[in-house]
Formats: structure tokens, sequence, C-alpha cells
């Protein structure tokens, strides 16, 4: 088991977030962590999702998103790269950079 | 302003606006819907409206939303066409909840539309009021609500879409009272843009070509052909490539006559009550080649146990199959139909180069053990009715032309083992979910879809007392469908677990349907024929009474041993090696020999 975060864009539309979240207590995947948020583009939303999971259950979970009709692109983030998207994770401090959960992760 | 070819005689208007009732109307006759399942109620009531006397759409009212949906499934399951049914808001749309359960599980393409309140009024608990896009998210394929008349038309458009392309399912359409009634305005989309939706439906070459190494390696392979077989109209598919690779094939339960029955390689049904030939063939293979499959655990049994000794090729459309419930080989995503003839090709192409492969000594062992174990059944020794028996000889008689549905449980299994498939969609159950009370309102569906087909219902006296509603909706609409109660009074696969496994304490699973209800004045209360039969010396006779009447549905009371049980069986939860060909006789897999 270890912790992945998945970039996932969306279809902006009301409901879809109940729909993913339907999604992973269906199947029994925890999140620690989510983020939604807005896109340049207003039809799209990005959720950043941590899960807590083994290679096998990270596969299952992502080609169950992937067959939500309103998940439109599922990207894995390593550190790095979630380090420089400069995401917004709120957790009980308040605001803080992902970065900072990501080095947290080890 | 006019011109000189106009002759037209009064000025050009634009046609007048459509209300949201009416373009949703519309919109189905343009994406071909003839029949619809339904029952209105307030919140629908615009839809009704503008359906009324609407010329090329029938609507058949139902007895109950529940049937509504099950009738859109035996529709779909019969044509490939997808089946429609309509509800009111609340405990209509609630109604519509186990179809659309049931059609998610077994791939069944309807879509279901339901009204609900005003949008103004939603979220204050208003009288009638289900959030069922919410409710039916974890059990469709999709679900829209529409709020906003100009949405109406790509939306329902949409949804057909949805539901028959990829893996086909169920889509819900709720649309608020208000968008019913408004006016669409101007420049509304035909069609969702679903930027997220790209179902793949070939196979990649090179997996392809990987998946014919593996099996020209193999010794010991089998075609696990599942539902999607029947779903994607593969049935010539798979029966070429059966043939020129002279592999055994086992049908599931979902794809009982996607290859003929009476084909020297089929070995029959795996599963908890499969035949021990497709059992055995499956745990003693090196090689599945699952072809629209899904490695239920109905077939797997203990799945640590399951095949162990097999690679896996896994071919299907949906992408989160492969790997789901096995750990795949080859995974081959694509469209059963496409991705068999691609299959077909490679393989043909590989032999024509003289690539060498043998499965002859498998094939021979699969071939003892059919010799050996057979399905059969013995008659009761009191002299009294066997339900296999019966089935038996309404598959006889009827012939693998007519479409056969069912309910689920002991009668369920017995249809799927005693009448002979020949042929795709013939046969319609309720396989992923379970869902008794499937089989009425499902014939209803596939004889409306099939006017021409005779439609038999092979139902038990618990399941019939579900759904038996529906035969008021037939013998009104003029659906003359057949119905064969196997009468047991009993639950009996309730009665049969409770038989093996709990001591013969029978909790709960005794009906008096002996008495009551009495099912042949039922029927004629319905205004069907009720007939009866109760001795194996009138069976035949019964079958072709109810044969020669069309112009009612007729209901038969076979009245049936109690005891009979299903056999072969897998208990539930144990390794499908625990097959057990009659009770507490284990069959020889010849593994000594």
């Amino acid at each position: 088991m270890s912790r992945h975060a998945l970039s996932v864009l969306v279809e902006n539309n009301p409901g879809v977030l109940a729909r993913v979240s339907v999604l992973f207590a269906r199947r029994s995947f925890n999140i620690d962590h989510l983020v939604v948020g807005p896109t340049e583009d207003p039809k799209v939303s990005r959720m950043t999702i941590v899960i807590n999971v083994d290679s096998e259950q990270l596969h299952k979970v992502t080609s169950q998103l992937d067959k939500l009709i309103e998940v439109i692109h599922i990207e894995e983030l390593d550190d790095a790269t979630a380090i420089r998207e400069k995401l917004w994770v709120i957790n009980d401090n308040g605001p803080r950079p992902v970065g900072a959960m990501a080095n947290s992760w080890a | 302003m006019s011109t000189a070819t106009s002759t037209a005689t009064s000025a050009p208007t634009s046609p007048a606006p459509l209300t949201g009732a009416e373009t949703l109307v519309e919109t189905l006759k343009r994406v071909g819907v003839e029949h619809i399942f339904g029952l209105p109620g307030g919140c629908i009531l615009p839809l009704y409206d503008a359906l009324y006397e609407t010329p090329g759409l029938r609507h058949i009212l139902v007895r109950h939303e529940q049937g509504a949906g099950h009738a859109a499934q035996g529709y779909a399951a019969a044509t490939g066409k997808v089946g429609v049914c309509m509800a009111t808001s609340g405990p209509g749309a609630t109604n519509l909840v186990t179809p659309l359960a049931d059609a998610n599980m077994d791939s069944i393409p309807i879509v279901a539309i339901t009204a609900n309140v005003p949008s103004a009024a939603m979220g204050s608990d208003a009288f009638q009021e289900a959030d069922i896009r919410s409710i039916t998210m974890p059990v469709t394929k999709h679900s829209f609500l529409v709020t906003d008349p100009n949405q109406i038309e790509a939306t329902i458009a949409s949804a057909f879409h949805l539901a028959a392309s990829g893996r086909p399912g169920p889509v819900l359409v709720d649309v608020s009272k208000d968008a019913l009634t408004a006016l669409v305005t101007g420049d509304a989309p035909l069609q969702l843009a679903l930027p997220g939706y790209h179902p793949r439906t070939t196979a990649a070459p090179e997996a392809v070509s990987d998946a014919v190494d593996l099996m020209l390696k193999a010794q010991r392979p089998v075609l696990y052909v599942g539902g999607g077989t029947v779903r994607s109209g593969a049935h010539q598919e798979v029966l070429e490539f059966a043939e020129i690779t002279g592999i055994p094939v086992v049908t599931t339960l979902m794809a009982r006559g996607a290859f003929p029955d009476s084909h020297p390689q089929h070995m029959g049904m795996p599963g908890m009550h499969g035949t021990v030939t497709a059992v055995a063939a499956l745990q003693r293979s090196d090689l599945i080649i699952s072809l629209g499959a899904r490695f239920d655990d109905r077939v797997t049994g203990a799945r640590d146990s399951f095949a162990p000794h097999a690679q896996v090729i896994h071919a299907d459309i949906d992408p989160a199959e492969i790997g789901k419930n096995r750990v795949t080989a080859v995974g081959l995503v694509g469209d059963a139909k496409e991705t068999i003839r691609q299959l077909v090709n490679e393989f043909a192409a590989r032999k024509a180069a003289g690539e060498t492969y043998d499965y002859s000594d498998f094939v021979e062992r699969c071939n003892i053990m059919r010799e050996r174990y057979p399905l059969g059944f013995d008659e009761p020794e009191d002299g009294s009715l066997s339900p296999q028996y019966v089935i038996q000889r309404l598959g006889e008689i009827v012939g693998s032309e007519a479409i056969y549905t069912s309910g689920v449980g002991q009668h369920q299994m017995w249809a799927s083992q005693f009448i002979k498939y020949e042929q795709p969609n013939k046969w319609i159950n309720s396989g992923g979910l379970g869902t008794m009370g499937y089989a009425v309102p499902a014939a209803m569906g596939a004889k409306v879809a099939c006017p021409d087909d005779v439609v038999w219902a092979v139902d038990g006296d618990g399941c019939f007392q579900m759904t038996n509603q529906e035969l008021a909706t037939c013998a009104v609409e003029g659906i003359p469908i057949k119905v064969a109660i196997i009468n047991n009074a009993a639950l009996g696969m309730v009665r049969q677990w409770q038989t093996l496994f709990y001591s013969e304490r029978y909790s709960s699973s005794q009906l008096p349907s002996m008495q009551v209800p009495d099912f042949v004045t039922l029927a004629e209360a319905y205004g069907c024929v009720g007939l009866r039969c109760d001795n194996p010396e009138d069976v035949d006779a019964t079958i072709a009474r109810a044969m020669e009447i069309n112009d009612r549905p007729v209901v038969v009371d076979f009245r049936v041993h109690q005891d009979a049980m299903v056999w072969p069986m897998v208990p539930a939860g144990t390794s499908n090696d625990a097959i057990q060909y009659a009770r507490d006789l284990a069959p020889n897999f010849g593994d000594d020999e």
C-alpha cells in the first residue's frame, strides 16, 4: 500500500462529486484527501484525489473511474508534478501547498 | 421578400415552439423508439399529454413500474434495440430501481425516463419527490437530471447513444416538471458533447497476436463464452472461432444460445449449477479464452482455487473488467464481434503459415467427461411430476425458435439446463442481479418486440407472485405470452440450500401455492386462460393445449414434486473441484486414469 495522487478532469456538472465518491465507497476505496477546483475551461473541473492503495487496486480504481461518463481524463501525479501544480489542500490547519503534503508521505 | 420560385401562399413562419414534453416525444421518434412501457403520475402528466395519440409510438400501460422496467429489458434482450420505460416522480421512479440495477448487471440497453417535481420545489421534500438521479448513480451506466427544456433533446439523444454503445447498459433521464411544460427556445443542441466517453471497439493488433501466441502454445484451452457475445451479436464469430481452433466451448448463464447446444464442441454451462464437463474443463485448462464474460463468482466458485493452472486471455469491451476478478495474461479491449473476428483472422493466418498446435488429448478427455456426466435427473419415486421433466418437455415440444424467459431460482437453473438453445437472444433471464419476478414482465417485453415468436415465461410459484399483475397488461394490450409456473409450493432454491446446508430447517421457505392463490382462477380473473397439470402423462397435452391459444395469455400451473434439487452443484464459497454431480456424489475428473 502506498499513497497515490490522481489528477482527474471531470465535466463541471452538478452531482459529479457525488458520482465519484459513490464509486469510491461502493468499491471500498478510502479517499485520504480530495480537492475539487475549477480549470481554465468553465466546463471542466479538476479533482485531485489522494488514495492509499496497492498498485493492483490503483489500476482497478482508475479503470472504474475512467468508466464514469463525466470523467474526461485521469493522470497519476508524481510528487514533483504535484508540487509544480501548486494545488492547495484544505486540512484542519487551513490551506497549505500540496508539496508539503507530498513531503509528508515518506 | 418572396422569390420568384416561392409557391407559398402565406408568409413563411417558423414552426410554433414546442414544449419540453413535445420535444421529448419528438426526440424519442427521432431515435427510433416504437414502444414504451410506463405508468403516469402527477409530475409526468405533461409528457403523457404530449404522448397522447402520437402516431408511431405505442405506449403500453403497465400495472407496476417494475413491470415496465423488466419489460423494457425483455424487449431489449430479445432484439438488441434499446428498451424504454417511463415513470413519474418519487415512488414511480424508485420502483424502476430494481430493473435498472438488473440491466446494469446484465449489460442490457434500456432508457428510463422519469419526471421530477418542478425545479423550484426540488430539495424541499415536496410531495412525491425523490432524488432518483442520485439514487440510481451506482446502478446505471449514467443518470441525468434535466431542468432546462433546451437540454431535453440533447440529453435524450445522448441517453440512447450511451445505452446502446460500448458496454450496453441502463441510462436514466429525470426531467423536472417545469422543464416539460416550458417552451424550448432557440438553439438547443442535438447531442451532448460527452468528452469523457470513447468506447474502444477494436482490440490492439499486438494484443491479438500475443493472444494467438498463447493459444498456439496451450494444450488445454477453453473458450469461455459470456453474455457480451450475445449483446454484440457475435454468435457467428464465436462459431467460426470455435471451429477453426477446435477448442472446447462453455457458455455461461448469460450466453446460453450464443453457441449451439447441439454443437459437438459444446461442453455446457460452467458454474455453480453448470455441467461437470464445463466445470472440469475450466478447472483443468491451461488457457482460458474469455469472450465477453466477467469471471463472476457463480462461475469461478472460490477464486483462489479456480482454474489454478490457467493463463487468461480476456476479451471485453469494458477495460475495467480486465483483471478485475482474475489476473490476465493478455487483455483485449474491444467489441466482441470485432475482437473475435480479429482472433479468427490471426489464428487462420498463423495456421496457414504452418504454425502447429495440439489440443487433441484435452478434447478427448472433455468428450469422455461429457459422455460420463450428462445432465440428468431422477424421477420422483411417488410418481408425481418432476419439474425437470416439465421443462425438458417444454423445450422439446416448443423448440429452439421460441423465446424463453425465467425468474430466479431452481426453475431458472433447470430452464438453463434442460431447454436446448441453438440461437442467441432466445434465453432471457436475470443473471447478475438475480431478480425474482423477472419472467412475466420480461416475457411481455419480448413478445411486444417479437410478436411473431412464441414467448414462454418459465416461472416459479414464488417469483410469479411478485410481478403477475402484468398479466392484466398482457390480456388488455393483446400480448399473448405463455407462462409455465413450476409450482413446488416453496421458494425452491432457498429450500434446497436449507436441505443441504441448514439441517432441513425450512425457515420461511414454504408457500401454500397449491391452495393460495389458485393460479388457474387467478389467471382467469386476469383475462387469461388458466390450465393445470400435476401428472406426467398430461404434460404433453397441456403444453399442446397452451400452444393452441394465441388470442390470450395462458398460464399453466404445473404442480411438481417439492424435493427436486438442482444438480450438479458447487456449494457456495467452495472450490469448483468440490462439484457434486448429485447429492454426495463427486464426479471422477479422470486425473488418475
